[in-house]
């Protein structure tokens, strides 16, 4: 990151954004011209190769993004679902195959066979109207199975905009340190992956002196086979939009800005819907409601890159810099859009608030466990027979996740890829010793993460997952340390050459690789890949030993 | 040697209640935030904890993790391993720093690294002195276990620009290139681009060096840990026989050089990073224009015209032709005949000779520099106001300030290093003030820009002293306390009409007014002026006006404030200090008191003389009204670089002797009648003094061009021949003789300046000044004093005829009469002079974007390229007078600043016009 470019992106605020406005000037051929770069370069005093930089970076920026019309999903869930090359063998009958591109993960886990198309998504059986979905669009309704077991609070209904936001306005009479000692009640933990307390980031953000404060909402919700923040961007939307709305009292920010990945296109306009109407109901903008407190929204649609779950990446790319996760301290908090002090939460954490302030911050830490307050959503993929999201308190068993929620799987499976492409791989033996909470994942050598859930049947050879996970890593890497950038490309090669040819991967040199990854990378992409390989080795060790040797 | 060393014992010495943490299970002293790289590297030196991605002028970035360390919270407790250089130690942590797991960890990053870097250490040319080879090397990597796989071997060299290179075959993805263009230079050239393994590094859209929007700093060649990006002349190759110190010869930043030499020729230039004034960085000019030196055109041997042609001689013929003019000039004509003028270029022992010479052996006033042509008005305003004439903080002083303003200078192109920490303060955001007819670059970065018309500084200033006073933000404590003539300047300034004066600047006043406020309200504020202050009819004033702005607000005496001169020339600051000027002799006493002329007198041990002394400008008129028969000129280009060319060569014409010192047969020297070659920085010792008062050493890298001598020398010698005993050149004596004369030399010594030097005045043991009238002004109380503004009698007299106004300005890439850059790979990258003008000009007469135009003033006509740029208003042009293809000065005019003579050369007014040819109306010679 650079300090300098982070002050000249902020001195246009967040009216005239240069990441947005790369990605508005990509929008006609599928990469900004020269001309538009220079004319950004100029306008936002960088330099050129700033701008370059910046949109070579992602997937849907790059020069080689020209000319792409289709998508194909090349998530994980897609990948051992086996849809994807049927699908593309119908798609090559209408699109040239510099027309179609792959994106990765499009959230459609629960039906698989995923494309992107024209600013929509489908999935399941849409595939058989192509040649109608190519002629007039015509998205088809996204269903799924919503369930939950205990509280609810997530997926609860909530009454209109007005009504609902009496919460809002409530918070409004009361001081933001007493809203912020029920967060700290509550024992709200973030639902990114990391598990870090809400209340204490806010508290550092509000302590630090400052004009200008931004709330972010980190709604890239990238992981491969989680699809749950979408669930709450589309159907929940106004949790979330209250949740920033009130964290922005507490912390004193006067801007909520959400960061939404491109790949999922209804996520967006269904919030930028939201944000209207919030509008429409005058909760926006200056003096709200004659409450002295003044905040709006800023909605930016990302453009094709995994990095930028990771908060100090998320904060380079929506300054328009190249998403290179930053080292701390500087924290956010303390320095963060723009050089400002800035809390970056999650999507699902923030969609707790409203909940919290309503009910009281007892009330919540009262649901789950302990360490793990509130509830968690998972997203169940394809091999379910209840596909979909559910909601369960922390706490609850993953058998009963499994087996009731969803119904068990529709196919044998042999493991299941739990909390994204950085989860712990866990084999069906472990199911009944886990329960859905931060803590009993860590016990077992896991990690709850976002709880997504990507089944590997049992026909999917576990090597070609671990290569698949590799080839995520080294696509997706920032490439600014040295581990991931070179190391997730090397354990590719060596996984790719093992089981492609009769090379053997030397079982040293691979755990040694693994080790440099998890205690040498800067982030946790680099850092999180080794654990489901790790599972795997352990788990996996018979299937797997005719490709190592040592 | 036993390493058991009892950990009580040892924290019983350290400070008790310090904070603390443990290296290796020794306890050390903790400083609050620093971080675990800085803390063990501040006790244990640098090797302990190898890294590949930190560097000393760059902020902790975190990318090769080889600076991993193992920390643990109690004794061999469980450790978590951190990258040492962006972590803070906790207090009382242990930490690790070649745990096995650590050792292990930085062979494996290496080992990766090494997949994809060729292995041709022994070829390349940072061979031994290759960061990634010596980490390498330290780890112990034995072999590369991966198999073949993806790599960037195949990378195509660039070999495009006169001095950058790049094989990004050898890139290791460090950033630190691209960090050094942003955080060092502020260019923003380099960027990494793709990304994963595919990320590399790109100049702007990714071009060649050439192509690019490079500046040609170096600070990326200087600070990429491998050959990955160099330059032509392979500065980090160790293959040299040895390396000195010295410090650069172009700008008044004072830049240190570590110059490398191979059998006794230059090689490369480098900058230190523990260099107070540049940390390690330094501009295009100071790191590799340097190949002038050894040029083919250097004049090797003394020349004396005879039958209209400059032809060889001895030194001793040379000599013995000076010495008997001179003294038959003195003779027939008496010693107000004769005139001196010194050089800025040379060092401050030269200087002293020089004025020493003219002084005590010719026996006359007649002496002078060219401080006369850029900041006499700094010095004689600054006096007036404050009483010493020189900047009063340092550029140090960037670090604690709130507010820069930038007057009337062009520090990124001018001053390139500390525009460049100008340009990173004005990039922050942090307050920027430039008051500047041109959008320079730091005009583009400012918060407040004030375009104002050439010449109507004076009435600007008023525009925001009022506005500080009508918003009562002036500083009335400072005011009472540490000045003088308050009152009455209230009045005058509140008395001002604003109609006239925004009409007269074209600002508007709002804009001025924000900036007053801006300027006033910061806690520190910094000033920063240049030739766009000076080189006015008004320029003393304008001056006293800054000081003006800095004492009402409170603004000296204290880090982050003051007013700055952005001196120009290497040591013009010392040629003023040592007398080159006639009123003022070494040590700016004054030259027409009888008292001080007693102590002259017995100091060189001679008659001095009383009687006033000739200012350059004067020189010039006497020389045509017959009066100066002789002139000695040492390495100064009048002809090329002082106003009015052909009156200028009138003058030289005109004189009965005309000696000059010269490493090029400059246009000065074609008119001379003795020319005696000279020596360049790089052969010979000496001190300059810097725009900050900081005197430093010049050390001799290799031996002067046979057939050359060093200026110094050659004064010796003529002084000899002239009968005053004189011992020969050495800068260690000299300095000795004048810490005697010198008052604000008292402390300094030769052995004693050591690598940084020391900031004047310096006291008799040896301590020095780094900000001046921290307690009370040298003068006692600081003067206000106001002034009307008047309008140049070039405007007034000409506007009718000529309705343009062409002001004069620098490129980076040249150097004054670019004598000695037009003769270095620099005159690839910028070619030639031009003109700027508007786009509505130039639509106004037809002119297209590099078609020649042909522009007259009242003195006479040129012919110039047109460049066609929004950086100028209309009405206003701007050029260089870098090439003598072009001659500028023939158009500029000789009015100058009614105090201290300083010609205008930032108004011309002018007439233009699209031309096909070329014109030069010059004088024969």
């Amino acid at each position: 990151m650079s300090k300098n470019l982070s002050d000249l992106s902020g001195r246009k605020g967040l009216e005239q954004n240069l990441f947005e406005e790369l990605g508005i000037a990509a929008r006609e051929t599928g990469t900004p011209s020269q001309e538009d770069m220079e004319r950004l370069s100029e306008s936002f005093l960088m330099g050129k190769a700033n701008v370059y930089g910046a949109v070579s970076f992602y997937d849907f920026l790059r020069p080689e993004n020209q000319g792409k019309k289709i998508y194909v999903c090349n998530g994980s869930s897609c990948m051992t679902a086996g849809t994807q090359g049927k699908l593309e063998a119908k798609l090559a009958n209408h699109f040239t195959a510099n027309e179609i591109g792959t994106m990765t993960c499009l959230g459609r886990c629960h039906e698989n066979s995923a494309f992107y198309f024209n600013h929509s998504n489908y999935s399941g059986k849409a595939i058989d109207q192509i040649a109608e979905i190519k002629n007039n669009g015509n998205p088809l309704p996204d269903q799924y199975a919503v369930s939950s077991s205990g509280s609810a609070i997530l997926t609860r209904e909530y009454p209109e905009v007005k009504e609902y936001y009496q919460i809002f306005e409530k918070c409004l009479s009361k001081k933001p340190e007493e809203l912020l000692s029920e967060l700290k009640d509550s024992g709200l933990r973030g639902r990114g992956g990391a598990g870090f307390s809400m209340a204490f980031k806010l508290d550092s953000c509000r302590q630090s002196s400052s004009d200008t404060k931004f709330i972010v909402c980190n709604a890239d919700e990238g992981d491969p086979g989680a699809f749950s923040d979408r669930y709450i961007m589309e159907k929940r939307p106004h949790a979330l939009l209250m949740g920033m709305m009130i964290a922005g009292y507490i912390a004193g920010a006067n801007w909520g800005v959400l960061y939404i990945r491109g790949e999922y296109p209804e996520s967006v306009d269904i919030i930028n819907h939201a944000v209207t109407s919030l509008q429409k109901a005058g909760l926006l903008g200056d003096n709200i409601k004659g409450s002295g407190f003044s905040y709006n929204f800023k909605v930016v649609e990302a453009q094709g890159a995994y990095i930028c779950g990771e908060e100090t990446a998320l904060l380079s790319s929506l300054e328009g810099q190249r998403p290179e996760v930053r080292v701390r301290p500087p924290y956010p908090t303390q320095q963060g859009l723009f050089n400002k002090p800035t809390v970056v939460n999650n999507v699902e954490t923030l969609a707790n608030v409203p909940f919290i302030m309503e009910r009281g911050g007892k009330a919540f830490a009262s649901v789950g466990t302990q360490k793990s307050t509130g509830t968690k959503l998972l997203s169940l993929d394809g091999f379910f027979n209840n596909p979909g999201i559910c909601e369960v308190d922390m706490g609850t068993s993953l058998e009963k996740v499994i087996y009731e929620l969803g119904g068990g799987f529709r196919k044998p499976v042999k493991a299941m890829h739990i909390g994204g492409p950085l989860g712990g791989l866990v084999p069906v033996e472990k199911i009944e010793s886990l329960t859905v909470d931060f803590d009993s994942f860590a016990k077992e050598g896991f990690l709850l993460g976002h709880a997504s859930v990507v089944c590997i049947p049992e026909d999917f050879p576990i090597i070609q997952y671990l290569e698949h996970l590799f080839a995520f890593t080294a696509h997706e890497s920032c490439g600014k340390c040295f581990p991931c950038r070179l190391g997730s490309t090397r354990g590719f090669e060596m996984l790719n050459k093992a089981r492609t040819s009769d090379y053997k991967v030397d079982r040293t040199l691979m755990n040694d690789l693994l080790e440099t990854l998890e205690i040498g990378s800067l982030c946790a992409l680099g850092g999180g890949l080794p654990l489901p390989i790790k599972n795997a080795l352990q788990y996996f060790e018979s299937e797997l030993k005719p490709y190592f040797k040592n | 040697m036993s390493t058991n060393v009892n950990i009580q014992d040892i924290r019983a010495s350290i400070n008790p209640g310090a904070p603390i943490a443990y290296i290796n299970d020794k306890p050390y002293t903790l400083e609050p935030g620093e971080t675990i790289l800085k803390f063990v590297r501040r006790h244990l030196g640098k090797d302990l904890v190898p890294t590949l991605c930190d560097a000393p002028n760059l902020d902790p970035f975190g990318s090769c993790r080889v600076c991993s360390v193992d920390v643990a919270l109690v004794q061999d407790g469980p450790a978590k391993t951190q990258a040492s250089c962006h972590t803070p130690v906790i207090p009382n942590s242990f930490i690790y720093t070649d745990s096995s797991r650590i050792k292990k960890l930085r062979r494996n990053i290496i080992e990766l690294v090494l997949t994809d870097h060729p292995l041709d250490c022994l070829t390349c040319e940072v061979n031994n002195n290759c960061e990634l080879q010596t980490v390498a090397a330290r780890v112990g990597i034995r072999d590369v276990r991966y198999p073949e796989g993806k790599n960037h071997l195949d990378k195509e060299k660039d070999l495009s620009h006169p001095y950058m290179t790049s094989d990004f075959s050898k890139c290791i993805n460090c950033f630190r290139c691209v960090r050094a263009c942003d955080e060092v230079q502020g260019e923003l050239v380099l960027s990494m681009a793709g990304r994963g393994f595919d990320s590399h590094i790109v100049k702007s859209f990714e071009n060649t060096f050439f192509e690019s929007d490079c500046v040609s700093c170096g600070a990326c060649a200087q600070a990429c840990p491998t050959s990955a990006i160099s330059d032509v002349f392979e500065s980090k190759s160790v293959a040299i026989d040895e390396k000195t110190r010295t410090v650069c010869t172009y700008c008044g930043v004072g830049c240190n050089l570590e110059v490398s030499v191979v059998d006794g020729k230059v090689k490369s230039i480098q900058a230190p990073y523990d260099a107070e004034v540049n940390q390690g960085h330094t501009c295009l000019k100071g790191r590799f224009a340097f190949s002038f030196y050894d040029h083919p055109d250097r004049i090797k041997t003394p020349l004396i015209r005879k039958n209209g042609h400059l032809e060889p001689s001895t030194w001793d013929e040379a000599y013995e032709f000076i010495a008997n003019k001179l003294v038959e000039i003195r003779d027939n004509h008496g010693p107000d005949a004769i005139a001196g003028i010194s050089s800025a270029r040379c060092t401050n022992e030269e200087n002293y000779l020089m004025q020493k010479f003219i002084r005590a052996v010719i026996g006359t006033n007649n002496i002078d520099c060219c401080a006369r042509v850029c900041h006499s008005p700094t010095a004689l305003g600054m006096q007036r106001s404050f009483g010493t004439g020189a900047a009063t903080n340092s550029i140090e002083d960037l670090k604690y300030t709130d507010c820069i303003m930038v007057i009337g200078a062009n520090p990124t192109d001018a001053h390139p290093v500390t525009g460049a920490k100008l340009k990173q303060h004005a990039m922050k955001s942090k307050t920027t003030i430039v008051i500047d007819p041109r959008r320079t670059e730091l005009a583009r970065y400012a918060t407040h820009h004030l375009q104002l018309r050439p010449g109507t500084n004076v009435a600007l200033l008023n525009m925001m002293l009022y506005y500080i006073m009508a918003e009562g933000l002036e500083d009335k404590n400072f005011i009472e306390a540490r000045t003088e003539g308050y009152d009455e300047f209230m009045k005058q300034i509140m008395a001002v009409n604003m109609d006239e004066l925004e009409s007269i600047t074209g600002v508007k006043r709002e804009l001025v007014r924000e900036a007053a406020i801006a300027y006033a309200s910061a806690p520190n504020a910094m000033s920063f002026h240049g030739l766009g202050v000076t080189e006015h009819s008004q320029g003393t004033f304008t001056v006293m006006l800054i000081s003006d702005l800095a004492m009402i607000t409170g603004n000296i005496g204290r880090p982050g404030v003051g007013v700055n001169p952005l001196r120009g020339q290497n040591n013009v600051q010392g040629a003023a200090d040592m007398g080159c000027q006639p009123h003022q002799g070494a040590g700016y006493l004054n030259a027409y008191d009888p008292e001080v002329n007693k102590k002259y007198e017995a100091f060189y041990n001679s008659k001095i003389p009383l009687g006033k002394g000739l200012k350059i400008p004067e020189m010039f008129d006497a020389s045509i009204n017959g009066n100066l028969k002789a002139l000695w000129l040492m390495g100064e280009d009048v002809v090329q670089t002082d106003p009015n060319t052909n009156k200028v060569i009138a003058a030289m014409k005109n004189l009965d002797l005309l000696v000059v010192q010269e490493l090029f047969m400059t246009e000065t020297a074609k008119y001379a009648t003795v020319v005696l070659p000279g020596a360049s920085f790089l052969e010979k010792s000496g001190t300059y003094t810097n725009g900050e008062r900081r005197i430093q050493r010049v050390q001799k890298v290799v031996e002067p061009l046979e057939g050359t001598k060093s200026d110094g020398q050659i004064i010796v010698d003529i002084m000899n021949k002239m009968g005053y005993e004189q011992a020969a050149y050495d800068p260690k004596t000299m300095l000795e003789e004048i810490s005697q004369i010198v008052p604000f030399f008292a402390g300094v010594r030769w052995e004693e300046l050591g690598d940084n030097g020391k900031q004047w005045p310096v006291k008799p043991d040896g301590t020095d000044t780094e900000i001046l009238h921290t307690e009370t002004f040298k003068r006692g109380k600081g003067k206000f004093h106001y002034f009307d503004f008047k309008e140049s009698q070039e405007i007034e007299q000409h506007e009718a005829e000529y309705p343009y106004i062409i002001t004069t300005n620098r490129e980076l890439e040249h150097y004054n009469a670019g004598t000695m850059t037009r003769r270095t790979a620099n005159v690839k990258i910028l070619t030639e002079d031009v003109l700027m003008m508007h786009p509505e000009d130039a639509a106004r007469h037809f002119i297209e974007d590099g078609d020649m135009v042909c522009v007259t003033s009242p003195r006479g006509k040129v012919d110039i390229k047109a460049k066609i740029t929004d950086e100028v208003r209309p009405g206003i042009m701007s050029t260089t007078f870098h090439f003598p293809e072009l001659m500028l000065n023939i158009i500029t005019s000789d009015v100058h600043d009614s105090e201290a003579m300083c010609p205008e050369y930032k108004i011309v007014s002018a007439n233009i016009r699209k031309s096909k040819g070329k014109f030069k109306q010059l004088a024969e010679v």
